[in-house]
């Protein structure tokens, strides 16, 4: 029951606290009147995840948590994690892989093509709120509004496959994400992403990512099954399939 | 046609850049939490040198894998397979699916696999006509990256 009461107190907090100026981009006329995000976005070096800030605080369940994976890894029973068999990261991770990312505004609507993984994410800005009771995804359920010149997006609704970011690094179902996205100058692009999880933080952990344009470049394709010779077992160890057939 | 266009290529790449800076982007990239892979399975502190003809180039996600026969001492050859970064990655730094091409006679620089196994990370390759491409391009930002460096003009 408490539980339950927390869920509601979560979700009930991202429409409270939405302090919508400016336009909104819920019609054309108003897409005309936002900050330009078009062309490509890509993480610079330093920008991403690590780019300074304090780690997580961990509850001591999730620390524990962490402390056994690095054990784990330390008795070389975790080389390797699910992306080399081509499981999308799933946020927060997907935002700051090594490839670009495009920003698509249409009425109602913000929507995140992301190279890797060839994933997207769509973030409702019409208003709705969130389900009561999300369906557990990589990449959540996001809705947003305008404050000014910078773009916040809401997500809930995470299933626990994924990491903050860090392998090892665990998040329960209750994860909640604020992402302020703003253009900290004309091609820049600075993502800042707070974290709470009322059962794995101790407080909220917050990380800024910075993104340079460019306006040249297009999406490519990206299927990773395509030639994934990385691979990793059940029992963590990893490796590459030099298997090869020549030419005919 | 092998060189035209090896040096058509060339004419698309910008600035040059070392393998100093190519290591220092590495670091940058794989120290982005979860990217595709670890680097568990290779031995980054092993610079291994090999002499060998490219049998193929896939320019393919997630990975490109550069294919080459190497002669060994005794005249046996092994067939090398060697990961290097994704098309999309190198193709925004001025590679192409052509970039290698087989029969071509390539020195490369790799961080072999620690299971002994004839694989590894492409770090960089040298051609006979003293052009040099770097697996681990810069940010993009720079308009080149992984160019060939040492050759002069396109042949």
């Amino acid at each position: 029951m408490l539980r339950h009461a927390w869920f509601i107190a979560v979700f009930a907090a991202a429409p409270l606290a939405a302090q919508k100026t400016g336009p909104q981009g819920d019609t054309w006329e108003s897409i005309a009147k936002l900050p330009d995000f078009s062309g490509l976005w890509e993480v610079t070096f330093g920008g991403g995840p690590r780019g300074g800030g304090e780690p997580p605080a961990f509850t001591p369940e999730y620390a524990a948590k962490l402390q056994a994976f690095q054990a784990a890894s330390q008795r070389g029973e975790i080389e390797d994690g699910p992306a080399a068999n081509c499981v999308p990261n799933g946020m927060p991770a997907i935002m700051t892989q090594p490839y670009p990312i495009e920003i698509l505004f249409t009425p109602g609507k913000v929507t995140i093509l992301i190279e890797a993984y060839a994933q997207w994410r769509q973030i409702f800005m019409d208003g709705r709120m969130h389900p009561e009771d999300p369906d557990l995804t990589f990449n959540g359920h996001s809705t947003g509004h305008w404050e000014g010149d910078t773009l916040v997006v809401d997500t809930v609704g995470f299933t626990t496959d994924t990491s903050l970011g860090n392998q090892g690094q665990r998040h329960s179902e209750k994860m909640h994400i604020v992402e302020r996205f703003r253009l900290a100058e004309p091609d820049r692009l600075e993502v800042v992403t707070t974290i709470t999880d009322p059962e794995a933080l101790t407080k909220p952990y917050t990380r800024t990512a910075a993104y340079g344009r460019h306006r040249d470049w297009t999406l490519a394709e990206y299927v990773c099954q395509q030639n994934n010779r990385n691979f990793t077992t059940e029992d963590g160890k990893s490796g590459i399939d030099l298997s090869f057939e020549e030419k005919q | 046609m092998r060189q035209t266009n090896r040096a058509r290529a060339l004419r698309h790449v910008g600035m040059v850049l070392g393998s100093v800076i190519g290591i220092l982007a590495l670091a940058a990239w794989t120290s982005r939490a979860e990217a595709h892979h670890s680097f568990s399975a290779f031995d980054m502190q092993t610079n291994k040198d090999l002499e060998g003809e490219v049998i193929e180039f896939q320019w393919t996600n997630p990975h490109t894998f550069l294919w080459i026969n190497v002669t060994n001492a005794d005249g046996s050859k092994t067939r090398w397979g060697l990961e290097g970064m994704s098309p999309n990655f190198l193709g925004r730094r001025g590679w192409t699916k052509n970039t290698f091409e087989p029969g071509d006679k390539v020195k490369v620089v790799v961080w072999p696999l620690k299971s002994g196994e004839p694989g590894g990370t492409l770090q960089r390759a040298t051609f006979p006509d003293g052009t040099e491409v770097v697996n681990f391009g810069g940010s993009g930002g720079g308009g080149g990256g992984a160019a060939r460096s040492g050759g002069g003009a396109p042949q």
